[in-house]
């Protein structure tokens, strides 16, 4: 039975076209992929249809009746649930005050907390999502704040629920946990569509599958009917050959070895004596659920954060370097969020390609930019990375992500360093950028440089790494090699090791 | 910043938007004193431009143009410099001591004088700056505040230590005229003060375009991060903007002493408003050197038309602060107005 139905919907920004006539119908007792690089309008879509945007035209039914949405709440009324990729949650407040927030079961003017806790324990075991109403969010872990992200929607009467890259937080184990609570919920009668660009997941849970590109569909597909090769086809309109990076050991001399560092805020162990080496000609990978210490322990390689303990770059002590000095000594450095940290957006292209190099004799003379010689460089860089910018005088921040991604890659990689260290590569980057990055970094190891990899992304950690090291709880609690990397050895030392099995 | 991420050509289709809202909207509160706009505006036009109106808006430039220009650099290193006004005392007053006191021949008087004060101006901001980095005290609060202490230091000196008795007023004693800045170089309508600001104004203008200096601090106020990522130190450069930022106000506090009113009167400085117009005009031109030029110009000129409006029709010169304010407050409105759902 057709549960959601939306039509031709059709919606312009500014004169571009961000869903063009998009058609999508989903059976009630489904679980419906929705695919597409960054870009192509599948936000939009899954927007338009929660009530934050209003279609240009089209139409959605739900059970055969036509919506019209002003707001998410004329969505919600109408059963139509949202797990957002960032949970809009209060951290500081219990499980059941966040379940019932706006929904208070009341004793007079009070809020009932009995009634509350209660509803929630119903909730739970009526959808196999069971939580423990009195924990305080802040506590709880990535999974089960989801968990309760999902509660949310389904206390609200959901028969339709978007998960909006459910996954991309999520360990291995939990990510089964979820998709086991998904056929759940499909099997109950409810439609589910899922919102992700990574293929194994779509084939592994879903029954339907609809690909968006440029704004069109552009394939719609029976899971038990087709492959990834089809998949990937519909998304970038051509065909890619699957990565394969050759491992390799090295036993060179260290290029960046790092001591007992630790690092510690206010009392609190964030970093806890992490020692490792990363040799020229390899590729090593560091895993961990976030929250354990990857991103400090970075920072305090490059000298963001104050640490203990000892930083070299093959034999030079650099512990006490600033950043400027660091850079200096041969690291080149992707940090994690290209917005916040690696780029000024608002900047042209340019600009951003030549910044952290611009005293150099290449870029600027007698304290005076030389500016042609910048955009030249510029100009290179895009070619050669396949950048798709019309001009490089362009703010960097107009670019899709996988553009401006491989403009911070191709500004660190030309630094010519022979160490690079790149946090989460290929976050938010649409497929057929992934591969080029990839191929990016394997080139760059085979030319001998020593990469040092952080990502959230297991499956990009096991295609490209020579060595994964696993962080928990600030320390590294494995070093995997060869068979040992594989997911579900991986996975379960994310979540601490083997005992937890 | 204000809609930073504007390109050029929406940034001065903005700006324009806003002048001409602000102009309507200022037509209105002249309409309902039921007086004209049309010929307010004309007079204000006029006044700007005509005659001794154009001598008179040059002069007021170069202040303008100075304190806007201190507000700017800082704002577009990412920095809010609110404190001009005591920067401006502080130089004033040093530029004062020096030319009363300092016992050398009278042009290296009036050169160390404008050094001094260009000292002072940014140690004071650069205080303000260490208050940031070392208590957390934000650069915008503590620079604010600073003002007070100035405004109630110079004005206990005036009054007492440093007073002329000769006069009822509480103000220093006149420079001596060797010390002072020429009104007129070579019988041109062009004052010494004219000529150093334009300098100044063409280095930061340029540094701003080229230097990498400048480019450094541009960064560092489009991305904090991004530029402390990339290695610059942005404790040492935040002081040093903060440094060049105040001194620059000192300077212009030495040529309003030096150049125009020949001894410091409690008060004098800050009567005009110099920089608060100037913060506004920064803001104007989205910090952009050339455009907070262009902007402080006019801005005094549509002070000095005023002046000549309130003269020749009566009604009162503040209706171009009012004018001033609503070009901004239209600015600020803006992205909003349109904002597409």
């Amino acid at each position: 039975m057709t549960l959601l139905q939306m039509k031709g919907i059709t919606k312009r920004f500014d004169g571009v076209v961000a869903n063009d006539g998009i058609s999508l119908s989903v059976n009630s007792g489904e679980i419906h992929a929705l695919m597409g690089e960054n870009g192509a309008g599948k936000s939009t879509l899954m927007n338009i249809l929660y009530g934050l945007l209003k279609p240009d035209a089209g139409e959605i039914l739900v059970d055969g009746k036509a919506m019209d949405f002003t707001n998410p709440l004329g969505a919600i009324a109408a059963g139509i649930g949202m797990v957002h990729q960032t949970f809009r949650q209060f951290p500081d407040l219990t499980v059941w005050e966040n379940l019932v927030f706006q929904n208070e079961p009341r004793r007079g003017p009070l809020v009932s907390a009995d009634a509350a806790r209660d509803f929630v324990r119903r909730l739970g075991s009526r959808h196999g999502l069971e939580i423990d109403p009195d924990s305080r969010v802040r506590d709880l872990a990535v999974g089960i704040r989801q968990r309760l992200e999902i509660l949310k929607a389904l206390s609200r009467e959901a028969r339709i629920l978007i998960l909006d890259e459910p996954t991309a937080v999520l360990t291995p184990q939990e990510r089964d946990g979820l998709f086991t609570a998904m056929r759940e919920l499909a099997s109950k009668g409810m439609a589910l569509i899922l919102v992700t660009h990574k293929i194994p997941e779509v084939i592994a849970i879903t029954d339907q599958i609809t690909v968006m590109r440029d704004g069109r569909v552009s394939g719609t597909l029976v899971t038990k009917e087709t492959s990834e090769a089809e998949i990937i086809k519909a998304m970038v309109g051509r065909n890619v050959p699957p990565t394969i990076a050759a491992k390799v050991t090295s036993d060179a001399e260290p290029m960046l070895s790092v001591k007992e560092l630790s690092v510690r805020r206010a009392g609190v162990t964030i970093v806890d004596a992490v020692s490792f080496d990363v040799r020229p000609g390899e590729i090593v990978g560091i895993a961990g659920v976030s929250g354990n210490g990857q991103p400090q322990l970075i920072s305090a390689v490059m000298g963001l954060e104050s640490a203990t303990g000892a930083v070299s770059i093959g034999d030079q002590d650099i512990s006490r370097f600033p950043i400027a000095r660091r850079r200096a000594a041969g690291i080149s450095y992707v940090p994690e969020d290209r917005h916040l940290t690696g780029t000024a957006p608002a900047a042209s292209i340019a600009e951003n390609i030549v910044f952290g190099t611009h005293r150099h004799a290449a870029a600027s003379s007698k304290g005076f930019l030389r500016k042609d010689a910048i955009r030249a460089q510029a100009r290179k860089l895009i070619e050669r990375f396949r950048v798709k910018a019309a001009s490089e005088q362009l703010p960097i921040g107009s670019l899709s992500g996988g553009n401006m991604q491989k403009v911070v890659i191709a500004r660190e990689v030309e630094h010519g360093s022979p160490l690079i260290i790149v946090e989460e590569p290929t976050r938010g980057v649409d497929v057929g950028a992934i591969e080029f990055i990839h191929q990016t970094l394997i080139a760059e190891r085979d030319k001998g440089r020593a990469i040092l990899v952080v990502s959230s992304d297991l499956t990009e950690l096991l295609a490209l790494s020579d060595r994964i090291l696993v962080m928990f709880e600030g320390r590294i609690n494995a070093r995997l090699t060869g068979s040992d990397m594989n997911e579900e050895t991986v996975g379960r030392w994310m979540m601490g090791g083997a005992e937890t099995r | 910043m204000i809609a930073a991420a504007l390109d050029t050509k929406s940034r001065l289709a903005a700006i324009l938007f806003s002048i001409v809202a602000a102009v309507l909207l200022g037509g209105l509160v002249v309409g309902l004193t039921g007086a004209n706009p049309i010929s307010v505006y004309l007079e204000i036009a006029k006044g700007a431009v005509l005659g001794r109106g154009l001598d008179e808006t040059l002069a007021r430039s170069v202040p303008l143009v100075g304190m806007a220009l201190a507000a700017a650099i800082a704002l577009r290193a990412g920095l809010v410099n609110l404190g001009g006004d005591g920067q401006m005392l502080i130089g004033g007053l040093a530029a004062a001591l020096v030319a009363l006191y300092v016992p050398v021949p009278g042009v290296a008087r009036a050169v160390l004088a404008l050094a001094a004060a260009i000292c002072a101006g940014g140690l004071y901001a650069w205080l303000a700056a260490i208050l940031q980095l070392s208590l957390g005290i934000p650069f915008l609060i503590a620079s604010l505040l600073f003002s007070y202490i100035a405004r109630g230091l110079t004005s206990y000196l005036v009054r007492y230590p440093l007073r002329d008795p000769a006069t009822g007023m509480p103000e220093t004693y006149r420079v001596a005229s060797g010390a002072r800045l020429p009104a007129h170089i070579f019988d041109l309508p062009v004052s010494m003060a004219m000529i150093v600001m334009a300098v100044v104004a063409i280095v930061i203008v340029v540094n701003d375009r080229s230097g990498v200096n400048g480019f450094e601090w541009r960064m560092t106020g489009l991305n904090a991060r991004f530029a402390q990522y990339s290695g610059v130190n942005l404790s040492r450069q935040t002081q040093r903007v903060a440094f060049l930022s105040g001194a620059l106000a000192g300077l212009v506090g030495a040529l309003l002493i030096l150049g125009q009113q020949y001894r410091f009167t409690d008060g004098a400085l800050l009567a005009p408003g110099y920089t608060w117009s100037g913060l506004m005009a920064a803001v104007l031109a989205m910090a952009s050197p050339i455009a907070t030029i262009v902007a402080s110009v006019f801005f005094a000129a549509l002070q000095v038309g005023g002046f000549s409006m309130e003269r020749a029709l009566g009604l009162p010169a503040v209706l171009t602060w009012v004018l001033q304010a609503l070009i901004i407050l239209c600015l600020a409105a803006r992205p909003i107005l349109f904002r597409k759902r």
